[in-house]
């Protein structure tokens, strides 16, 4: 009811002068949108003669091998997502409270970190799987090898699902009890309520989900790398730490953003059509599926996706810590120049804190602008300013060096330009969030204070903002706890003795010094679990 | 203080007919004026041009002596002395009953603020629920709650947008007339808007009849209702059913007969006569006008609704202990001992 | 809500600006004619694995505490990139590599400025820039270990070539294409037996499939462990692999008379032109050639140290007991190019 309001009143200021607020929304998206249109502009000015040798080599290749990581990861996040929410949401299965949180966790674990622990496990005669087998003398059964499309892909699907997992649970959670029961009362069975009821449903917001994830998997760089499974993200990475001439990557990351471009723009279409939290006045919560028999495999598949996504890559990093801090090397292995652990932890700490601030800050323009002055421009706008979910971070780093050291040199070599990265990079996360939160605000409200003696300015922060806040903080936990997991732009970016977790696990496992990745990757994902709880009980899906 | 309106125009972009339509009226301190019209007349919009929350097309908005908005000049509602109740209420979830009301005394000490909260809290009739917040308030206290926030600040004048619509039907009743007690007790200067026919010839000491971005008529509830200045009005305050006859000397040739009433009408000229259920009469005759489609329970009354041969509907009431069927044929015959608006076509 | 949380903002703010400050250009320098008292930064670029740099910048550091050293490690070319990228806002003080084609073709580029530091005419002149603009620190040889529970006596390849026999088959571990050391091994073999041979040799690894990994310790504790039977390595990952246990023997390839020698390399330091701190980026490359820097270079790294009269770690073999391909310096790196081309070409992961 209110939500029809307030579009009945905000379609009557559609004939305002042009606000104040749409020339600050404006800036925002353009400097969202500069890094795109500077490296489409590189790429298109690189001589045929490098596009024709790029074609022949190496592009038909990466397109196809990037293709098919997203579309079976995105295929299998949902499969994984979806059950495991409806087995949580939908049925009586034990402990499905507490498999909600746990189900949830993976999410502080950055996929590379992932990639870490599946490699070390599963190295053919390295591994510690296969040493641990050979101790116990198993005849050495022939272990999937670690590496390649299949070790990749299986690593991001389990870090990934979690993503699909929230959001189909939040659907299923607000399913409508007399959906199904009118589908019941005309005649189908269960299953097929759920073919013909449920998941048409709940359609939309999976859809919104799974191209967010390929979206992600899209820019994905350190899981690929390590894996040794060559997509677009990788190769523009090698092309940029091997090569002396920025051309080459230009074109790959032109190719790539016009990629996830298309992505972006399906994720937009599907979003309008992802509606969750309209629950009506009437609305009664579906009822449990008694599995019966079938409950122990129902608990089984739960507890499984949780060893194998939570418990085991937690556990192993625990052994490698302790075995750290039992040989005193590892202290002073972790010196790097004069800076030691306690500075890494500072600057992941302090870079994804500016970055999630200054996204919400400038995020706040574009909601209002959208939301007060609903239309062509505003909308444009706001995606403009969500293009940053299109462009991997390998490419926000070639951008920013190219342009800020020709427009901004006071800013070059500074930890800011990181910081600059995540922004750009992550923005998209709190204009999303800024505008959910402005949304349910009615506009009389507003009204209400003006007519109350407050001029604009005072009736944002005496009114909106106490009431968004909720809002504005989830936007921001979002762009922490991405901000904290980013590696290739840190790695290119960073100056001389700026060194993040990330950056230091990424770089203490390539050597294979797991004894100093580990307490550090224990630390990164420690420190994600802060903004991920909070969002986590944010999200109705949690409250009882 | 006096609020004058001047050719008040506004047109949205997209929509084929202006919204608000070269408005001219004038209204005095301390009266009760009802907007009252359709969905989508102007009425609402022309409230929140009033308050500033819209900018005119054209036209002069005057209070007082004061321009708030013409073509050069263009107060911000903030700068305007208006207060305003909403539809829904609009109070601050974050903010408590007391700060709430609070929030529009701006340079108030904070003991000034107390004394005036207080005095409003008392006249809304809501003093025990100071400290609570708007989401455990029932609705009817939420709208007084709203009602105190916007006097608080004494405004010059008070605007309420339909702000019983959200209230249950039982509800509504009792509220609205407490809401006009404590108007009329606070001597405020009041434009109520309302989509309900009831509920303004209620609150209004005058009405404004919109239709279509246009005043159809402004007048006392009683003129509103027996004197209807058109056929709109006719047909949406005053409950009147139509006939259509011929003008002729005497009077009008109805279908219901020869109505004998004086007017200027050349003969022949095609007219309206707007009729109400007490101003006809029908006898049970097989040889009838028409014939009796429903019958409504009021409890004292009977209210036939009745299709003529011609295919138009009237209503007739009867005493309840008169009960005839659907189907019944009658003759309909008018019975009114007064004279008859009468609207030509 | 927002009250309390305003100064959090506001905290960050400082903080972020305060770090800001702290990594920009270093403060001005005071300086003791002794070189005892050096303060401000010194910013080292390292194309070098931090593990086998740490330990000489741990020793500079302890002689001059006052000195705040950050280091930037990334690869070669990554570097490089960066540092043409800051030729007009230069960051940096010194660059150390791991090869010397990238010193050179950044010398070329006017990247660097010339120094000769104490003990410069000891070094040999292969090693050294022309004009001075940079030094080499240490010599490295490419060469093939082996493990020995795998693989017996009279099994083991002779020369590189023999990488790409059938027998091998899957057998072989080497570093990817990103590899600077690989980089400069397969340039380096252009200008030795052309490029037509190379690209055979390349090919020939490939359908031997060769596994590529990211780095050198991957390759040499993945033969440590019994993963692969050959690794294609620097000489001192073998010595650093047999530190730690492993049963590990080393192949010194191409010896026989008229065959291409062992392929070898340099690493350098170089001073970057626009540094800010002068006096503290000679005072490290004088250490990095110093006796006392080599020292820790041999005996730590197992490398070969360029300043004479450094004694060799024990294990090692005298680089006159080993037979050395003739590298046209000059001519490799101006055909650097035609490296990258052929890597691309032939899908070089």
């Amino acid at each position: 009811m209110l939500r029809t309001e307030a579009l009945r009143s905000n379609r009557r200021r559609q004939n305002a002068p042009i606000p104040k607020i749409a020339f600050l929304a404006g800036w925002v998206a353009l400097l969202a949108i500069i890094p795109v249109i500077y490296i489409l502009i590189r790429a298109l000015a690189g001589d045929t003669e490098l596009w024709q040798r790029i074609i022949q080599t190496r592009l038909i290749k990466l397109l196809s091998n990037t293709m098919l990581l997203v579309l079976t990861v995105t295929a299998g996040t949902t499969l994984l997502g979806v059950s495991m929410a409806w087995l949580t949401e939908r049925t009586d299965v034990p402990g499905r409270k507490i498999f909600r949180w746990l189900l949830a966790l993976p999410l502080a674990i950055p996929p590379y970190i992932g990639a870490i622990v599946h490699l070390a496990l599963l190295r053919p005669r390295g591994g510690l799987l296969s040493q641990w087998m050979e101790g116990i003398n198993l005849p050495s059964i022939h272990l999937p090898n670690p590496t390649g499309f299949w070790g990749a892909a299986f690593v991001l699907i389990i870090f990934s699902f979690p993503y699909v997992f929230l959001l189909s649970g939040a659907a299923f959670r607000s399913e409508n009890a007399s959906y199904y029961e009118s589908a019941r009362m005309l005649g189908r069975t269960p299953w097929q309520t759920f073919w013909q009821v449920t998941i048409p449903a709940i359609r939309p917001g999976i859809t919104a989900g799974a191209l967010l994830v390929s979206l992600d998997i899209l820019s994905e760089y350190g899981t690929v790398a390590l894996l040794r499974f060559e997509t677009f993200s990788s190769a523009i990475f090698v092309q940029l730490a091997g090569r002396y001439d920025r051309s080459a990557a230009s074109i790959l990351s032109g190719v790539l953003i016009l990629l996830a471009l298309i992505i972006l723009y399906g994720e937009f279409r599907t979003q309008g059509r992802a509606q969750f939290t309209q629950i009506g006045s009437h609305w009664r919560p579906a009822t449990l599926i008694h599995l019966g028999k079938q409950r122990k495999w129902g608990f089984l598949a739960l507890f499984f996706t949780v060893l194998v996504s939570f418990i085991i890559p937690m556990g192993l990093l625990l052994f490698w810590s302790t075995q750290g801090i039992l040989d005193n090397q590892t202290f002073t292995g972790m010196q790097i120049g004069s800076r030691g652990l306690a500075s890494f932890i500072f600057n992941s700490v302090w870079s994804s804190g500016l970055a999630a601030f200054l996204a919400v800050l400038f995020s706040i323009p574009i909601a209002i602008y959208v939301v007060r002055h609903p239309g062509k421009v505003s909308r444009l706008f706001s995606r403009l300013s969500q293009v940053g979910y299109a462009i991997p971070g390998v490419v926000v780093a070639l951008s920013l060096v190219m342009l800020v050291n020709r427009f901004l040199p006071f800013l070059y070599a500074t930890p800011l330009v990181v910081v600059m990265a995540y922004v750009v990079r992550y923005i998209p996360q709190a204009v999303r969030s800024s505008e959910s939160a402005m949304r349910q605000l009615s506009p009389n409200l507003e009204e209400a204070s003006r007519l109350l003696k407050r001029n604009a300015i005072q009736t944002f922060i005496q009114v909106n903002l106490p009431l968004i806040l909720p809002g504005l903080l989830t936007g921001s936990a979002l762009v922490f706890l991405s901000s904290l997991k980013e590696l290739p732009a840190t790695l290119l970016l960073r100056p001389a003795g700026y060194e993040t977790l990330a950056v230091r696990v990424w770089i203490w496992s390539e050597e294979g010094f797991y004894f100093q990745a580990a307490p550090a990757a224990l630390l990164l994902v420690f420190i994600s679990i802060i903004p991920l709880y909070f969002l986590l009980r944010r999200e109705a899906i949690f409250k009882q | 203080m006096k609020l004058e309106i001047e050719k008040l125009s506004k047109h949205f972009s997209g929509n084929q007919h202006p919204a608000v339509d070269n408005i001219t009226f004038l209204m005095p301190a301390h009266e009760i004026l009802s907007f009252v019209g359709p969905s989508g007349c102007g009425k609402t919009t022309t409230l929140r041009l009033i308050a500033g929350l819209e900018r005119p097309d054209q036209g002069i908005i005057r209070l007082d002596r004061y321009i708030i908005s013409d073509a050069h000049t263009f107060v911000p509602p903030e700068k305007r002395n208006i207060g305003m109740v909403f539809q829904d209420h609009a109070l601050f979830p974050h903010l408590s009953v007391f700060n709430n009301i609070a929030f529009g005394l701006r340079g108030f000490s904070k003991a000034e603020k107390k004394d005036r909260v207080s005095e409003l809290l008392k006249l809304v009739g809501v003093e025990p629920l100071a400290k609570r917040f708007p989401h455990v308030l029932s609705g009817g206290e939420r709208q007084r709650v709203a009602l105190a926030r916007a006097l608080a600040p004494e405004p010059v004048l008070l605007l309420m947008d339909e702000p019983f619509s959200s209230l249950d039907a039982h509800l509504r009743l009792e509220v609205r007339e407490q809401i006009r007690n404590i108007l009329k007790v606070s001597q405020s200067t009041v434009i109520f808007v309302t989509h309900d026919q009831e509920e303004a010839l209620f609150m209004g000491d005058r009405l404004v009849v919109f239709n279509q971005g246009k005043i159809e008529q402004i007048g006392f509830p009683e003129t509103i209702f027996h004197d209807s200045g058109t056929r709109f009005v006719a047909a949406f305050m005053g409950e009147s059913d139509f006939v259509s006859g011929k003008s002729n000397p005497t009077g009008f040739q109805t279908e219901l007969g020869l109505l004998e009433q004086q007017n200027d009408y050349s003969t022949g000229t095609d007219v309206e006569i707007a009729i109400r259920a007490d101003d006809i009469d029908f006898q049970v005759n097989n040889q009838g006008n028409g014939k009796i489609i429903n019958r409504f329970f009021r409890g004292a009354f009977n209210f036939y609704r009745v299709e003529l041969d011609s295919g138009e509907i009237v209503h007739v009431y009867k005493l309840h202990t008169e009960i005839y069927h659907p189907g019944e044929r009658v003759m309909t015959y008018f019975n009114a001992g007064h004279p008859l608006k009468i609207f030509a076509r | 809500m927002f009250q309390k949380l305003l100064p959090v903002f506001v905290a960050l703010t400082l903080i972020s600006s305060g770090c800001a400050g702290t990594t920009s250009q270093p403060d001005p320098i005071s300086f003791n004619e002794n070189g005892n008292i050096l303060s401000g930064k010194l910013i080292v670029y390292s194309g070098r694995s931090e593990l086998l740099i740490q330990p000489v910048i741990a020793a500079f550091q302890e002689k001059y505490p006052q000195l705040e050293v950050l280091l930037k490690s990334g690869s070669n070319s990554q570097l490089a990139n960066t540092l043409l990228e800051e030729k007009t806002n230069p960051q940096a003080d010194v660059f150390i590599t791991t090869e010397v084609f990238t010193a050179h073709a950044l010398s070329r580029e006017g990247i660097f400025q010339p120094y000769e530091p104490t003990g410069y005419q000891n070094l040999p002149d292969a090693f050294k820039a022309d004009d001075a603009s940079w030094v080499g620190l240490t010599q490295r040889m490419r060469v093939i270990m082996y493990n020995k529970d795998l693989v017996s006596q009279d099994e083991l390849p002779a020369s590189m070539f023999d990488l790409s026999d059938p027998k091998l088959k899957g057998q072989i571990a080497a570093a990817g294409s990103t590899n600077a050391s690989m980089q400069a091994q397969i340039a380096s073999m252009i200008q030795l037996v052309g490029q037509e041979q190379t690209e055979a040799w390349l090919t020939g690894l490939l359908e031997n499939e060769v596994t590529f990994f990211g780095s050198h310790s991957d390759v040499r504790k993945a033969v440590g462990a019994g993963e692969f039977e050959l690794g294609l390595v620097n000489h001192y990952y073998y010595y650093l692999q047999l530190a730690e246990g492993s049963h590990v023997g080393i192949i010194y390839p191409d010896q026989a008379p008229g065959e291409m020698g062992i392929i070898s390399n340099a690493t350098t330091a170089a001073i970057i032109q626009g540094s800010s701190n002068l006096s503290a980026a000679r005072a490290f490359i004088d250490f990095l050639v110093s006796a006392e820097g080599q020292k820790i270079f041999a005996e730590g790294n197992y490398e070969y140290p360029l300043l004479t009269g450094v004694a060799l770690h024990p294990d090692l073999v005298p680089t006159d007991g080993l037979s050395l391909a003739k590298i046209e310096l000059a001519q490799v790196v101006d055909h650097f190019d035609a490296t990258f081309d052929m890597i691309d070409m032939a899908n070089l992961p």
